[in-house]
C-alpha cells in the first residue's frame, strides 16, 4: 500500500504545483505557515493540498511536506488533503504556524483487484472476488504462500495439520466441489495458469486474490470449479532511479507441542506391561527443539520505462526431529519496460527455486507415543549388535524402536522449479490492446529412500534396500487476448476481452528400487544392491501428455458508476475427455447496483448488492481414463523354462474400461452478495450468500465385472470398476467478513478484522448415473491391529458427504466392556462428520506510535475427528499391553475398558477449536539516515494456545485421509487424524526488516 | 506407438480459430490401447495374450481376502482366531467361521471380481482371435474353470460369453450355469492336447473339471451323476499322472516338476506374485524360523478338532505346524507378549487347543498351516505352485463317485491307495464316513474342504465355536457390490 502511495504522491505533487500558481494571492493577509506529516512515520506528505475551506483557494506542501499560505479574515478553517489520507480540517485561530497530522486512509484508495485476465477497481465487481495485500497476510515463519491465507477469507480454508516444514497444505474453498479430480483452487501466478506454488516465495507477494464464487472462476472454465487463488508478485519501483534494497532476515524456534498424556514406566508395569528394565521417554528421546533461519532480499528500482525487480529467498527450515528439514531458495527477476511512449510493454518474470526435503518415517510419531516405556534405547548384545546396529528391538508384532526407525530409514527429496513467463501488450488505440503471454513452467524432483540393512522394519529380511526416483512436470502455454474498452453513450461504459489459449502439460518419471546390500550405500549406489526383482523392488516409468485448447471472451458494463453487469464464456477442448464429448463451454453472468448512488443511504457509503451465476469444470485426474489403456500384468514365460529368456514378457492387463462418453465434472454455482462501506469506509464488508449443484462427477466405479462393457460396444469389461460422469452434489454457505479501519483508543489505534463461514454441509443428492453407480461409499478403515476391515466413513445418498458412521457406545460393563448398540455394519448410526459447520479467522492489528502488535485467532467449529490414539490405545485388555497407553482426558479409566479395541462412538470427538494462530509485535525504528528508509525489529509466535476439548494431536479439520487406499477418493473420507500424525509445534521468531533507500 | 497430438500451433489466433488444429487426439505414452494390440504383429503375442488369461486365475487364489480365504475359513479345517484387537477386522472373518456372513462382506467381492475378470479378459481374447481354434477351444475351457468356481460359490450367476451383449447380465440359473460348463468343456476337450502340461489346460485337466463337476452335481441341479463323475475321474486316472513317493513334494518351493499334480497355478515370488499363506498362517516370531524377508500376520490356524482327526502315524499330519517353534539357528524362539494367562508361557509353542476365537485367543494358539513349504529367506509372495487339480484328488474323487454307485470295491481300492502313499493302514471296509474324512486328511488347504462338506451334508453342522447354520448358507451371497452396480442381479434366496 505504501508504495502505492509514494509513486501517486509523486504524480499527485507535480499536479499539485502547477494547480497551485494559478491561485491568486491577496496582499493584505497574514501568512500561515505549517507542515503536514504522515500520522504513522512523522515523515512530511509532499504534494498535499491546503485549502482554505468554502473558497478554491489553496496550495500544495513541498518535497518536505512544508506550506505557506496567504490567511485573508474570516478564513477559519483549512482543509488537507491528500490522496490516500483522511482528509483533515484544521481551525486556523491565532496559529500562526501549523502541524498536521495526516492519517493514512486505506479504503480510500480504491483498490485494483486482479481477476482473470485484468484487474477491476474493486468498486465495480459483481462477483465474490477477495483480495489479500500483504500487511494482512499471517505472520511468523510461514514458507508457504498459502499459509499466509490462512483463515483470512471467509470460505478458503486451508489446514495444515502437524508441525513438519514438508508438511502439504490443504486448501478448501468454500468446501468439496469434487471427489478427487482437483480439490484444490487452481493456482494463477502473474497470469500463468496451473502454476507450481513453489515458484513463489511469500516474501515476493504483492497480492493474493481469490476468485471464490462460480462466475468469477468461470473465465477458468474446465480448471476453475475448485476456484481460483491469483497471485501476484512484487514489481514495486521507484521511477526516480532509485534503488531499494530490503533485507528481512529471520530465526525462528520451533518445540513440540500438545503431546498425548501416555504412561510412564511404572504405570506400563503395573498395567501388565512387560518390563524390559529400563525408563525411556521415547518422545523425548526423538524430538528436540529445532532452529530454523530465513533471509530474504530484494532489489528494486526504475528508471525512465523501466522496472525490475530482484529477490533472493533463503529459507532453512529444520523439523522438531532431526532428519527433517526442509531447504529452500527461491530467486526472482521481473523485469517490464516500455517502448514507443509506453504503447508496447514488455513483461518478463523469471523465478527458480530449489527445494531439499529431509524425511522420517512418520511411523516414528506413533512409536514414540506408544513404544514400551521400559524399553531401552540401545542394547549391548551380540544379536542387537549385529542385526540391529545396537538399538533395541524385539520380534512383536508392530513393534518398532522410534530412534532405530527415524535413524535407519531416510527419505530426501530435490525439487528444482523454474517459471519462465514473457508477456508483451501493445496499445492499437488508447482503448484497443492485444497481448501475447507464453510461459514454461518446469517442476523437476529427484528423490531417495533408504532403509539400513539393520532397519528393523523393512531392511531386516530384505538386507537393506534402497530406492531413486523422478518426477518431472512440465507445462506450456500460449495465450493471447484482445482488450476493448469504449463508452457507448453517456455514462455507460463497455470493457470488452477476448482470448486464446493452448496448453500442453507433460508428466514423467521413473522409479528404481533394489535391495540386499553388503553395506548400506543407499540410493547412491544402485547397482550395489544384489536383487532386484521381487519384493522391495522396483524398476518403471511412466509419462503423459495433454493438451487443452481454449476460446474465453468477457464483456463488463459499467453505467453512471451505479450499475454494473458481466458476462463470461469459456470453451475448452481437452485431450483426455473421451471421444464423444471433446469440448466443454462454461459461461457465467453477474449483476451489482450501488444503492448509495441510487438512493440516500446515509451512513452508508457503498451498499451494493451484487448477484451472480456460473458455471466451471473440473478435468479428469488423468489424461488417459478415457481409453482403457492396457498396463503391465505378471512377467510371462511362455515356455516356462527359466534357462531361455527370449521368450519372456511383460503381460497386459487392463487397468480400467475405457468409456468414450468420458467428461468434464460440472459445477453451477448461485452467489448473492452485498459490499458495503460506512461512514467513509471506516467499516467495511461483505455478506455473500452461495449454493452450488455440482454432477457429472468423475469416479472410477464399479462395473458389471465380465459384462459387456456399454461404453465400448463390442467388448467386456475386464477391470471390475470404469470411469464415469456420476453423481449429484449441492452445497451452500454464507459468508461474512467486516474490517474496521483504526478505531481509536487514545494513542493506540486498533484495526479489527473478522471473518466467518457457516457451511451447508455438502449433500450427496446422488451417486449413480443411469443404472451405474452406488447407495453409498464407504471408506476409510481405521486401519492395524485388527481393524482393516471396518470402513468408518459412510457416503450415503441423500446425507452429507464424509459422515463417519459406527456403533454408538451405550456404556461399560462393570467389568469395563463395551456395551454397543449393535455389530452389524448395516444397523451402524451416523456419529459424526469430519466437515466443520463453520470456521472463523479474527485479525487485531493495534498501533501505538512505532509500535506494532498484531494477533490472529483462527477457528471452527461443528466437525468430528476420529481419534486414532484413543481409538487404539488406551484400552487395558491384555493384548494391548505390548503397547504402551495413551489416558487423555477423555479416556475411561474406572473402570478401564477391558475389551479389544473397537472402532465405536467414543471415540469420534467434537474438534471444535479456537486458536492463537499467530502474534507479532514490532518496532519501527526512526531513522535519519539518508540511506536507510526504515528499520524494523519484530517477534512473532505461532500456535500460541489452542482451546478444544478435542484430545488427540491436532483439531485441526482434516480434509483429506493420509492413509485411505486410493489417492484419488481421500478427500471422501475427512475427519480422521491418524496414528502417524506428526506433532504440533508451537514456533517463536525473531526477526529484523531493513529497507534502505 | 506414438501417435500423435496435434502440435501446437505457436501462430497467430487468428488461425487457430479457423479451428485447424480444434481436435485433439490424446497420446497414449506408456500404456497400449486395444488398436494397438489389434495392430501387432508380434508372432509371439498372442502366447502372451493367453498367458495374461491365465494370469488373471492365478492372481489372488493364494493371498488373504480371497476365494481361497472364504472357502477355507467357512469350512471346519480353518479359523482366523481373532488375537486381542488384532485380525478383529470388522468382524468379517468371525462372521465367516459362525456362517453369519453379510452380502456386503469385501471377501466376496474380491472373489466375484477374481473370476468375472477372467471372464472378461477371455471373452475379449475370444473375439480377438475368432480364428485360432485351439486357442478359442482352450480359452473356453479356462472359462468354464471358472464358472465351476462361480457355480460351486455363488451358483445362479449370469453366463458371459463371447456372444453376450448389450445390458446388464441377469442371474442364470444353476442348472443353466451346470450345463455351460458341462457344454463348453464337451465340446473343447478334443481340441485341448494330452501332454501334460501343468500351468495350462490339457485334455486331463478339462476331465478333471468335468469329475468335479459331476460329483456335485446333486448339490448344483438336484440331480445326481456319479457314473459320470467315475467316468471323468478314470479319464484322468489313465492319463500321464502318478502319485509322489513323499507327499510333500507336491507342495514344496520346487514342485514344478511333480508327477501328481495336474494343474497348476504357477505363482513365482518376483513374476508372478499373490500366494501369500507364509503371511498369512505364521505367528511374527516364525520370521526367524525361515529368515522371511517380511514379518508374518499371525493370521490362519487349524481348528484342534480337525488336526485331533489325523492320525499320529499319517504323514500327511505334517501338514500342520504343531509344537515348540525355533529359529534358524536353532535357539527356542520367546514371545515376550504373550498373554499372561496363556499356559504355554513366553516359549513360542503353537498349540492345537485354541482358547477362543474371540475376542482374545492366545497369539501362539493353534496349528498352523504347514503344507507348503516355507523356503528359507522367503518372500511375501511364495513360488511354491499351487495345485488346483492333483491325481490323489480324482482318485479320491473316482473312490467316492464308485462308492456312492454302489461298487464299495472299487472304492476301497482307490482309498487305500492314498492312504498307502500317506503312511497309515489300509482299510477294510469303506464307508461314506471314511470317504469324506480321507478328504480331509489328503485335501487340507486345498479348497476343498467347504464343498465337500456341503457335499456329505456337513456344512451346517455345529463345530467349534459355531451353531447350526441356514441351510442357504451353502450358497454364498451374491455380492452386495455386484448387485449394486448391476441391479439386474437377484440375490440369492435366504440373504
Amino acid at each position: 500500500m505504501r508504495n502505492h502511495l509514494q509513486k501517486l504522491k509523486t504524480l499527485l505533487l507535480a499536479l499539485t504545483l502547477i494547480f497551485s500558481v494559478s491561485i491568486v494571492s491577496n496582499a493584505q493577509n497574514r501568512t500561515v505557515t505549517g507542515t503536514v506529516l504522515d500520522a504513522t512515520l512523522g515523515d512530511g506528505v509532499p504534494g498535499a493540498t491546503v485549502l482554505i475551506k468554502g473558497t478554491t483557494r489553496g496550495v500544495a506542501t513541498d518535497l518536505d511536506g512544508k506550506f505557506t499560505i496567504e490567511v485573508q479574515p474570516g478564513d477559519q478553517i483549512l482543509v488537507i488533503s491528500f490522496i490516500g489520507y483522511t482528509t483533515q480540517e484544521v481551525e486556523i485561530g491565532n496559529q500562526s504556524n501549523i502541524t498536521v497530522n495526516l492519517e493514512e486512509d486505506i479504503q480510500s484508495l480504491q483498490e485494483a483487484v486482479v481477476i482473470g485476465y485484468g484487474s477491476q477497481d474493486k468498486k465495480e465487481i459483481t462477483s465474490a472476488v477477495v483480495g489479500v495485500k500483504p500487511e494482512d497476510f499471517n505472520r511468523g515463519n510461514v514458507s508457504n504462500p498459502a499459509q499466509l491465507l490462512q483463515g483470512k477469507v471467509a470460505g478458503l480454508s486451508i489446514t495444515r495439520p502437524g508441525g513438519s516444514p514438508n508438511g502439504a497444505t490443504n486448501i478448501r474453498l468454500r468446501g468439496l466441489s469434487t471427489f478427487g479430480a482437483n480439490s484444490s483452487p487452481l493456482i494463477v501466478l502473474d497470469g500463468v495458469i496451473g502454476a507450481s506454488i513453489e515458484n513463489v516465495d511469500p516474501n515476493d507477494i504483492q497480492s493474493i486474490d481469490v476468485l471464490k464464487d462460480g462466475s468469477a472462476a468461470a473465465i477458468y472454465g474446465a480448471r476453475g470449479s475448485s476456484g481460483v487463488i491469483l497471485i501476484t508478485t512484487t514489481k514495486k519501483a521507484n521511477k526516480d532511479g532509485r534503488t531499494a534494497v530490503s533485507i528481512n532476515t529471520f530465526g525462528t524456534m520451533d518445540q513440540a507441542t500438545n503431546l498425548i498424556p501416555t504412561l510412564s514406566a511404572e504405570e506400563f508395569v503395573a498395567r501388565g506391561g512387560t518390563d524390559f528394565g529400563s525408563n525411556t521417554d521415547w518422545r523425548e528421546e526423538l524430538i528436540s527443539d529445532a532452529f530454523s533461519y530465513t533471509t530474504n532480499a530484494s532489489v528494486s528500482g526504475g528508471f525512465n520505462n523501466t522496472n525490475y525487480m530482484a529477490s533472493v529467498n533463503w529459507r532453512d527450515n529444520q523439523g522438531i526431529v532431526n532428519g527433517v528439514k526442509n531447504e529452500r531458495l527461491n530467486t526472482r527477476l521481473n523485469i517490464s519496460q516500455g517502448a514507443l511512449d509506453n504503447k508496447l510493454r514488455f513483461n518478463i518474470n523469471l523465478s527458480f527455486s530449489n527445494v531439499d526435503s529431509e524425511d522420517i518415517n512418520d511411523g516414528a510419531f506413533r512409536y514414540a507415543t506408544l513404544y514400551n516405556p521400559t524399553a531401552p534405547i540401545f542394547e549391548n548384545t551380540e544379536d542387537a549388535n549385529n542385526r540391529f546396529g545396537g538399538y533395541f528391538q524385539r520380534d512383536l508384532f508392530d513393534f518398532y524402536n522410534p530412534v532405530a526407525l527415524a535413524n535407519q530409514q531416510k527419505f530426501i527429496g530435490e525439487t528444482k522449479t523454474s517459471l519462465a513467463s514473457y508477456r508483451v501488450e501493445y496499445d492499437i488505440r488508447p482503448n484497443l490492446t492485444v497481448s501475447a503471454q507464453y510461459s514454461q513452467d518446469r517442476r523437476n524432483t529427484l528423490s531417495g529412500a533408504f532403509w539400513s540393512r539393520q532397519d528393523f522394519q523393512v531392511g531386516f529380511g530384505a538386507g537393506g534396500s534402497a530406492q531413486r526416483n523422478t518426477f518431472d512436470r512440465q507445462q506450456k502455454i500460449f495465450e493471447s487476448t484482445i482488450r476493448y474498452e469504449q463508452d457507448i453513450t453517456d455514462g455507460l461504459n463497455m470493457t470488452l476481452l477476448g482470448g486464446v489459449a493452448m496448453q500442453s502439460t507433460k508428466n514423467q518419471g521413473f522409479n528404481a528400487r533394489v535391495r540386499q546390500y553388503l553395506f548400506d550405500l543407499g540410493w547412491d549406489n544402485l547397482g550395489a544392491g544384489s536383487i532386484r526383482l521381487g519384493n522391495n523392488t522396483d524398476v518403471s516409468s511412466f509419462a503423459n501428455e495433454d493438451q487443452l485448447n481454449s476460446l474465453f471472451g468477457r464483456a463488463n458494463f459499467n453505467y453512471n458508476n451505479t450499475y454494473f453487469f458481466s458476462a463470461s464464456v469459456r470453451a475448452e477442448t481437452y485431450s483426455g475427455f473421451g471421444a464423444n464429448n471433446q469440448t466443454g463451454v462454461f459461461p457465467a453472468l453477474s449483476a451489482g447496483a450501488d444503492f448509495t448512488q441510487i438512493f440516500d443511504m446515509g451512513i452508508f457509503n457503498q451498499f451494493k448488492p451484487r448477484v451472480s451465476y456460473g458455471v466451471t469444470g473440473n478435468l479428469p485426474p488423468s489424461p488417459t481414463l478415457s481409453l482403457g489403456v492396457f498396463g503391465n500384468g505378471n512377467r510371462i514365460d511362455i515356455d516356462g523354462d527359466p534357462l531361455t529368456q527370449n521368450d519372456v514378457f511383460v503381460g497386459i492387463v487392463q487397468n480400467s474400461n475405457p468409456n468414450q462418453d468420458l467428461k468434464w465434472e460440472t459445477k453451477k454455482e448461485f452467489n448473492i452478495g452485498i459490499d458495503f462501506g460506512l461512514w467513509n469506509d471506516k467499516v467495511t464488508g461483505s455478506m455473500d450468500y452461495y449454493t452450488r449443484n455440482i454432477s457429472d462427477l468423475l469416479f472410477n466405479v464399479p462395473v458389471a465385472t465380465g459384462a459387456p462393457n456399454p461404453f465400448d460396444p463390442g467388448r467386456f469389461n475386464t477391470a471390475s470398476s470404469t470411469w464415469v460422469n456420476l453423481a449429484d452434489l449441492r452445497a451452500a454457505g454464507f459468508e461474512f467478513a467486516l474490517g474496521v479501519n483504526g478505531i481509536d483508543l487514545g494513542a493506540v489505534k486498533w484495526t479489527p478484522n473478522i471473518n466467518f463461514t457457516i457451511y451447508d454441509k455438502t449433500q450427496i443428492q446422488s451417486l449413480s448415473a443411469g443404472e451405474l453407480g452406488f447407495d453409498e461409499l464407504r471408506f476409510a478403515t481405521p486401519g492395524s491391529p485388527g481393524q482393516n476391515n471396518n470402513p468408518i466413513i459412510y457416503n450415503r445418498v441423500g446425507q452429507t458427504l464424509g459422515d463417519i458412521y459406527g456403533p454408538r457406545l451405550l456404556g461399560l460393563t462393570d467389568g469395563g466392556e463395551y456395551i454397543l448398540s449393535t455389530t452389524d455394519p448395516d444397523e451402524f448410526e451416523k456419529l459424526g462428520n469430519g466437515l466443520p459447520k463453520g470456521e472463523f479467522g479474527f485479525a487485531n492489528n493495534f498501533v501505538y506510535g512505532q509500535w506494532n502488535l498484531s494477533f490472529f485467532f483462527r477457528g471452527a467449529w461443528g466437525h468430528d475427528l476420529y481419534n486414532s490414539y484413543r481409538g487404539f490405545y488406551e484400552n487395558g485388555d491384555p493384548a494391548s499391553n505390548t503397547w504402551n497407553s495413551v489416558i487423555t482426558d477423555k479416556t475411561p479409566t474406572n473402570p478401564l475398558v477391558t475389551s479389544t479395541p473397537t472402532f465405536n462412538s467414543s471415540y469420534v470427538e467434537d474438534a471444535s477449536f479456537v486458536r492463537l494462530d499467530n502474534m507479532e509485535l514490532g518496532y519501527n525504528f526512526k531513522t535519519n539516515s539518508p540511506n536507510l528508509n526504515s528499520f524494523r525489529v519484530y517477534f512473532a509466535a505461532q500456535n500460541l494456545f489452542t482451546i478444544t476439548g478435542y484430545t488427540g494431536i491436532d483439531p485441526e479439520i482434516r480434509v483429506t485421509d493420509l492413509e485411505n487406499g486410493n489417492g484419488f477418493t481421500s478427500s471422501l473420507s475427512p475427519g480422521i487424524e491418524r496414528r502417524n500424525t506428526y506433532f504440533q509445534t508451537r514456533s517463536f521468531t525473531l526477526g529484523v526488516t531493513v529497507n534502505f533507500k | 506407438m506414438l501417435k500423435y497430438i496435434s502440435k501446437i500451433c505457436l501462430v497467430i489466433p487468428a488461425v487457430f480459430l479457423l479451428g485447424s488444429c480444434w481436435e485433439l487426439d490424446q497420446e497414449v505414452l506408456d500404456g497400449v490401447t486395444a488398436e494397438d494390440i489389434a495392430n501387432s504383429t508380434n508372432p509371439q503375442l498372442i502366447d502372451v495374450l493367453k498367458a495374461s488369461a491365465y494370469s488373471r486365475i492365478v492372481g489372488s487364489w493364494g493371498g488373504h481376502n480371497s476365494i481361497w480365504s472364504i472357502h477355507e475359513v467357512a469350512s471346519d479345517e480353518m479359523a482366523i482366531p481373532q488375537k486381542g484387537a488384532d485380525w478383529e477386522d470388522g468382524g468379517l472373518w468371525l462372521r465367516m467361521h459362525r456362517h453369519t456372513w453379510q452380502p456386503s462382506d469385501e471377501a466376496f467381492n474380491n472373489s466375484w471380481n477374481y473370476c468375472y475378470t477372467a471372464v472378461g479378459e477371455i471373452n475379449n481374447l475370444i473375439i480377438s482371435y475368432p480364428d485360432v481354434v485351439a486357442l478359442n477351444a482352450e480359452l473356453k475351457v479356462l472359462r468354464a474353470l471358472v464358472y465351476l468356481w462361480l457355480i460351486d460359490s455363488f451358483g445362479n450367476v449370469p453366463i458371459i460369453t463371447e456372444a453376450s451383449s448389450g445390458g446388464n447380465p441377469t442371474n442364470n440359473s444353476r442348472q443353466e450355469v451346470f450345463n455351460f460348463i458341462e457344454s463348453s468343456i464337451k465340446e473343447n476337450i478334443d481340441l485341448l492336447p494330452k501332454a501334460d502340461t501343468k500351468t495350462t489346460l490339457n485334455y486331463y485337466s478339462a476331465q478333471a473339471i468335468l469329475a468335479k463337476l459331476y460329483l456335485n452335481a446333486e448339490i448344483y441341479t438336484g440331480t445326481a451323476k456319479w457314473a459320470e463323475a467315475e467316468a471323468a475321474a478314470d479319464e484322468v486316472i489313465a492319463g500321464p499322472y502318478s502319485l509322489t513317493t513323499n507327499f510333500f513334494s507336491n507342495f514344496s518351493t520346487r514342485n514344478g516338476g511333480s508327477t501328481e499334480n495336474i494343474l497348476t497355478l504357477p505363482y513365482d515370488q518376483d513374476n508372478a506374485g499373490g500366494f501369500n499363506l507364509v503371511q498369512m498362517t505364521l505367528h511374527y516370531l516364525s520370521q526367524n524360523t525361515y529368515n522371511l524377508q517380511e514379518q508374518p500376520w499371525n493370521g490362519y490356524a487349524s481348528l484342534e478338532e480337525f488336526y485331533n482327526s489325523f492320525d499320529d502315524s499319517d504323514i500327511r499330519k505334517s501338514s500342520f505346524l504343531e509344537g515348540p517353534q525355533f529359529a534358524a539357528d536353532g535357539s527356542r524362539l520367546n514371545d515376550i507378549s504373550a498373554e499372561a494367562n496363556d499356559p504355554d508361557g513366553q516359549p513360542l509353542t503353537f498349540t492345537p487347543e485354541i482358547n477362543q476365537l474371540a475376542p482374545n485367543a492366545y497369539r501362539q494358539a493353534g496349528v498352523r498351516v504347514g503344507k507348503f513349504e516355507f523356503a528359507t529367506g522367503a518372500a511375501s509372495s511364495l513360488s511354491n505352485d499351487y495345485p488346483l487339480f492333483r491325481l490323489a484328488d480324482i482318485i479320491l474323487v473316482k473312490a467316492e463317485a464308485a462308492f456312492r454307485q454302489g461298487k464299495t470295491a472299487a472304492a476301497l481300492t482307490a482309498v487305500n491307495q492314498v492312504r498307502s502313499r500317506a503312511g497309515v493302514a489300509p482299510l477294510a471296509a469303506v464307508t461314506l464316513d471314511d470317504l469324506y474324512n480321507e478328504r480331509g486328511f489328503e485335501m487340507f488347504a486345498e479348497a476343498s474342504r467347504r464343498t465337500d462338506q456341503i457335499r456329505f451334508g456337513k456344512f451346517n453342522q455345529p463345530w467349534w465355536e459355531k451353531g447350526q447354520s441356514e441351510p442357504f448358507r451353502a450358497l454364498f451371497p451374491i455380492p452386495l457390490q455386484q448387485i449394486n452396480a448391476n441391479p439386474s442381479l437377484v440375490q440369492n434366496p435366504g440373504y
